[in-house]
């Protein structure tokens, strides 16, 4: 429909120039906000609008958050800038635009924005306030990778550069061309066919090709595992720039995703984002819960399917241990193989857990290795692709 | 038909063919129609997604032309693929009555040995059809890569013909559970829209309406109880199709009410692992209270 097309909204700019720049600046509020906004993406919101009532705030919030959202997660921060720029706060919308924003009475809907969408924002900060009731011994506070020397940091991130880690293959269900397979290459035997003239040329195949397996890292962080925190999450970041198909959480009492964290693209970078998503940094460690979060939000919906877990903790847990033989035995079952990383194992080769959490949860893991050390990681890193 | 020319038409058209969309979806819907973009629906599981582009389909009576996605799914099974078998015929017959060759082996690559995958159907049908690609999050992400030019410019290259583009756009609905990301490429050319469990209320209203034999009393209950057992943090929470499920297996059992022992003799329509079973088992008085 070309009338819809950005040239209208071109033609348009003249009578409602205000409204484009409010437009704007909205998605400029977005972009600050840290939502990635493009122009085009304003294009479309401005384009979307000129079918729409403009002066609608219940089609102006939709249309920009079909337009500008592409994740669930975007939605809370979208919700709070909408809230702050078109509901109130904000001063420098022009005043005859201000007048004629109203909510369209012919619907019966009410924007809601606060009420219908509590959002993740808010239920973080609620979450921790729990947290801090259900363990006395959490603490919450932000703690900087910065504490690290310099001259640590620099050896670590030598070793880890190194450290190259291949989690085991598995035959998917795409195909690519080969010298031989079980399957029959038509398009490349009938081109040939027709280069010989049509003489009936040598059959061409297809053979399944191999894909790794993903890699999901569940590292503790909780206090009993500070001294080794830092290298976890040294080696969770450096596996996460080896392979793309890394997914790491770290866990005290609850469960936080650092896989975006990590994509930053400077270690530092990375490793400050990482310290400030995991909010309870050295409190106490609830695994069985964590693993729950984890296989509620994220192992359901297929995240570690066929793949491998690498669990890091020492088994130390203050909550229930029914609670973590359930998770441990669900998580057994969705993913391919269990590792589970004990630093007090050490060196020791006939390592028995001693821990309530580490007996209960050892019937369902696969491979116990330590990991106190680069040595232990990079046995890890050399085990791993035999994991199949 | 014609394009709606309000979010309010749209609306009830929409209800009009057994589909109660919200505010957000509906605009989320119109806006796509309006500027012939894509649209990205993500949700949990049993909202309806795919029921969208079902009742796109038959309210504005275009062709529904599905895709669905699996691992391992390439070019030949979701754009086209030539007839081998027939090029291999025709090749011999041109080898026997000694044709000329050059016309010929042109001929071989043409529309007549192309067979026409979900994808070119949709091109090729244009504003006639309603283009579903269901569960993208199950194709690997190579597969992404494949519809990008379609989705930016309704368009496909074939290297053996050249560029076929749609006349005029098809709806184009795309949706994901999330078992993985998707690439930014692919996103930023849809819209997005995320669907939540709906109210209480319109999950009455939403099961009413597919499933109409249903008291408004029993389908209270049953509401009421699918909203407990979403509260409960089971291993899969039961979406909105569980919920019609559930009713219409009480409605062929001729239950007229819900208590402890229907749930307990229904709970398959509803849940369906183990672990959750056992817990809803252990809650049965606190699942359907007032029994």
């Amino acid at each position: 429909m070309p009338e819809a097309g950005p040239s209208s909204v071109a033609d348009a700019a003249p009578q409602r120039a205000p409204f484009v720049e409010m437009l704007v600046a909205f998605g400029d509020q977005l972009r600050d906000a840290g939502l990635a906004v493009g122009s085009g993406d304003v294009i479309t919101y401005t384009a979307a609008m000129v079918p729409l009532d403009p002066t609608d705030l219940v089609d102006l919030y939709w249309a920009g958050r079909a337009t500008m959202v592409t994740r669930r997660d975007q939605i809370p921060v979208y919700d709070r800038v909408f809230r702050s720029f078109f509901l109130g706060e904000r001063e420098d919308i022009p005043e005859p635009l201000r007048l004629s924003l109203h909510s369209a009475a012919e619907t019966q809907s009410v924007l809601q924005v606060p009420a219908t969408e509590p959002g993740a924002e808010g239920r973080d900060e609620q979450e921790v306030r729990l947290g801090l009731m259900a363990s006395d011994a959490a603490v919450l506070r932000d703690k900087s990778f910065a504490a690290c020397t310099t001259e640590e940091l620099a050896a670590l991130r030598r070793i880890m550069a190194r450290m190259r880690l291949a989690p085991p293959r598995r035959r998917t269900r795409r195909t690519a061309a080969a010298r031989e397979g079980r399957r029959p290459d038509p398009r490349r035997t009938v081109r040939e066919t027709m280069r010989m003239h049509g003489e009936p040329s040598e059959i061409f195949w297809r053979r399944r090709r191999l894909r790794l397996r993903p890699l999901i890292l569940i590292l503790d962080v909780s206090g009993s595992m500070a001294d080794y925190s830092r290298n976890l999450v040294q080696f969770a970041y450096s596996a996460r720039r080896a392979n793309t198909r890394v997914e790491a959480f770290c866990f005290g009492t609850r469960l936080t995703r650092v896989t975006r964290a990590l994509e930053r693209r400077r270690v530092d970078d990375a490793l400050e984002q990482a310290a400030k998503a995991v909010f309870d940094w050295e409190g106490g460690t609830r695994i069985g819960a964590s693993l729950e979060t984890f296989l509620c939000d994220f192992g359901r919906r297929g995240v570690c399917r066929g793949g491998i877990v690498v669990i890091c903790s020492d088994g130390l847990d203050r909550g229930d241990p029914q609670v973590l033989a359930t998770a441990m035995e669900r998580l057994s079952r969705l993913c391919h193989r269990v590792v589970w990383m004990n630093p007090h194992k050490g060196n020791n080769r006939d390592f028995q857990p001693s821990t309530v959490g580490m007996m209960v949860a050892a019937p369902h893991v696969d491979l116990l290795l330590s990991g106190h050390d680069l040595r232990s990681l990079e046995e890890l890193a050399a085990l791993l692709p035999e994991l199949n | 038909m014609g394009r709606p020319q309000t979010v309010a038409e749209l609306t009830q058209l929409l209800r009009d063919g057994g589909y109660l969309a919200d505010r957000g979806l509906a605009t989320a819907l119109f806006v796509a129609l309006s500027l012939d973009r894509p649209i990205l629906v993500e949700g949990e599981v049993g909202v309806g997604k795919t029921e969208v582009a079902k009742a796109l389909a038959a309210v504005f009576g275009r062709r529904l032309i599905r895709l669905q996605c699996y691992e391992g799914i390439d070019t030949n099974q979701a754009l086209y693929e030539w007839d081998y078998a027939r090029q291999m015929l025709q090749i011999r017959a041109l080898s026997e009555r000694q044709l000329d060759a050059d016309d010929a082996v042109d001929k071989l690559f043409g529309p007549k040995f192309l067979l026409e995958r979900p994808l070119l159907e949709a091109v090729r049908a244009g504003d006639r059809a309603v283009l579903l690609i269901d569960e993208i999050d199950r194709a690997d992400d190579e597969f992404e890569a494949f519809l990008l030019e379609l989705l930016s410019d309704f368009q496909i290259t074939i290297p053996e013909i050249g560029t076929i583009k749609a006349e005029t756009a098809p709806l184009v609905v795309l949706t994901s559970n999330r078992t993985r990301e998707l690439h930014d490429a692919l996103k930023r050319r849809c819209l997005y829209h995320w669907v939540g469990y709906p109210s209480p209320e319109r999950e009455v209203e939403i099961v009413l309406v597919r499933v109409p034999a249903a008291s408004e009393a029993l389908t209270r209950k049953v509401v009421a109880a699918v909203n407990r057992l979403r509260d409960l943090e089971l291993a899969k929470p039961p979406g909105v199709a569980e919920t019609i499920d559930w009713v219409r297996t009480l409605d062929a059992l001729g239950e007229t009410d819900l208590d402890a022992r229907t749930v307990d003799d229904t709970l398959g329509a509803v849940v369906k692992e183990r672990d959750d079973l056992e817990l809803v088992r252990a809650n049965l008085d606190g699942i359907a209270p007032g029994a």
